[in-house]
């Protein structure tokens, strides 16, 4: 199957890296849009990282399979960006956070909270949003469609 | 195998410059071939670490410095690995020599970060970021670095006083340098009371923007005795260098790993010990990284990186008596992203030739230099430098 979804691991074929893949960026922002965060999985380690690719950051195997991840996770590390970048200049200051999933797998994500409001630890849960017409202007053509990640205190 | 020694380096003062990019350069050249024959005559490569052409809307920064320094059909080339591109520049200059395929190489280093202003900088430095994830959140290099600080204070207890006496350290330093963009003494009042760009890091936690170039001739041992006296020259004995995940989520937020395993690459090619260096040019972009690297790299036990502001002499048991920045580091000498790995060894020449005037640090007979591209850890380049 062209999407890989099914979850078993071996290595990707180039005929597989289509648009639809969720080894590719526009086939998981398609899922993250229908409300999917994927995933990788190694099957040599077990390593899980977001978003999947062909190769396992921590031991090097290619044998990865794709998982949708868990909604829930935790802050590892907090900030408040005072100054952030143009695109998001209106919404300053924006909490911005290290999450660790209950998969295990890390990303930084905005975090729809003040930041006096969460800390490390605070557990929290992922939603996602179309950009905003703002947004939108800084977007490069192909990632207009794109939506964004943004956890919310659980 | 051909011995690398650098006999020579040049840069100019950093800060907001007038000048653009390539002319940096000239002075930096002008110095570092003042008392050399034209690079035509003995220059084999050359290498360019420049982070962004966004600033001056100019990339090709090989063969335009090339042809600034009349090295016309010179192999010439621009290294991208964003802060780490000038050390990147200077490993491969190493390396050339060491494979015995050029006798002289110019590592080469510049930038001119303030050609768009704070928010130009700003900009050019998120393209570092992972463009799926975080750069589409919103995250600035402060709020990244901010990440570190707040979970490095959390799992080791350190407060936010402990990184300001890092600013106070470094911008003392910087006093005794005459290149360095600030040239006042702080105290940590003045660190903590300023306004905060990502919390826990406030505006005197953070490097400046800036503008600079410099220039380090790297050259094999053979070829620079027939250039310059021996006791000009300093040893190249130890490279080191590693990527490690773009995205900083993925890294281990309170060891700088990257760092950890280019610094005991470069230490083990020296055949050498941490606690052997005598001075240190680490990548402090922020006054969290200094305790970072100082853990990572072997001088400091876990969790005590902080003493780094204090004197050898007063500092906790394991820790060893490196003397660190003496430059004044990234947050006072300034930060020309792509020349600051080039800064780095440029500081570590003057000490180790004893050309560091006031700021001389005695018996100084081995350095370290740590420079970091992305953020932190993204990319490290090491080299570990030594009297001749
Ligand atoms: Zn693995």
């Amino acid at each position: 199957m062209a999407g890989r979804g099914d979850g078993s691991p071996k290595r990707v074929r180039p005929e597989e890296l289509t648009a639809e893949s969720p080894l590719t960026l526009p086939g998981f922002f398609a899922a993250l849009s229908d409300g999917r965060l994927l995933g990788g999985r190694c099957d040599e380690c077990e390593q899980a990282f977001v978003p999947p690719r062909p190769a396992c950051y921590a031991c090097g195997s290619r044998e990865i399979a794709v998982e949708e991840q868990p909604r829930e996770g935790t802050i590892v590390a907090d900030t408040e960006v005072a100054r952030p970048a143009p695109a998001f200049a209106a919404d300053a200051p924006l909490t911005i956070a290290v999450i660790e999933l209950d998969s295990g797998a890390r990303l930084t994500g905005r975090v729809a909270a003040d930041y006096e409001a969460v800390e490390i630890g605070t557990p929290v849960e992922l939603t996602v949003r179309e950009l905003t017409d703002r947004e939108k202007e800084f977007a490069l053509d192909h990632e207009g469609e794109w939506p964004l990640h943004v956890f919310e205190p659980a | 195998m051909p011995e690398p020694v650098i006999l020579s380096v040049g840069a100019s003062p950093v800060g907001e410059s007038e000048l653009t990019g390539r002319d940096l350069f000239s002075v930096a050249l002008a110095e570092a071939f003042a008392d050399l024959p034209d690079p035509a005559e003995i220059v084999d490569a050359l290498y360019v670490g420049n982070q962004s052409e966004s600033y001056e809307h100019q990339i090709m920064y090989g063969t335009l410095l090339a042809e600034w320094a009349g090295l016309r059909h010179t192999p010439a080339e621009r290294v991208e690995g964003c802060a780490a591109a000038g050390a990147l520049a200077l490993r491969h200059a190493v390396r050339d020599v060491r494979s015995g395929e050029c006798d002289v190489v110019l590592a080469c280093g510049v930038e001119k970060m303030t050609a768009g202003g704070t928010a130009g900088a700003t900009d050019a430095l998120s393209a570092a970021f992972d463009r799926a994830l975080e750069q589409r959140s919103g995250i600035t290099a402060p709020s990244q670095y901010a990440l570190l600080a707040k979970r490095y204070c959390h799992e080791t207890g350190a407060s936010e006083e402990d990184l300001a006496r890092v600013a106070v350290k470094n911008h003392a330093n910087a006093t005794k340098n005459p290149r360095a963009q600030y040239q006042s003494e702080i105290d940590a009042e003045t660190v903590l009371d300023s306004s905060y760009v990502a919390r826990p890091l406030k505006l005197f936690d953070c490097a400046p923007v800036s503008d600079g170039a410099a220039v380090v001739v790297v050259a094999s041992a053979e070829a620079a005795e027939t250039l310059v006296d021996s006791e000009e020259t300093v040893r190249a004995s130890g490279v080191g260098a590693g990527s490690n995940n773009l995205a900083v989520a993925e890294r281990d937020l309170t060891f700088v790993e990257g760092a950890h395993r280019a610094a005991t690459q470069a230490y083990e090619e020296a055949g050498i010990e941490a606690s052997e260096i005598d001075i240190a040019e680490v990548h402090d972009a922020f006054t969290v990284c200094e305790p970072l690297l100082a853990e990572a790299v072997g001088f400091a036990p876990r969790g005590t990186g902080v003493q780094c502001a204090l004197d050898p002499g007063d500092r906790s048991d394991g820790w060893s008596d490196v003397q660190v920045s003496s430059s004044g580091g990234l947050k006072a000498r300034g930060h020309p992203i792509g020349a600051t790995g080039l800064y780095q060894a440029v500081e570590a020449y003057e000490q180790l030739t004893g050309r560091a005037g006031d700021r001389q640090v005695e018996d100084a007979e081995r350095a370290l230099l740590v420079n970091e591209g992305g953020v932190a850890d993204a990319v490290t380049v090491a080299h570990v430098l030594e009297v001749a």
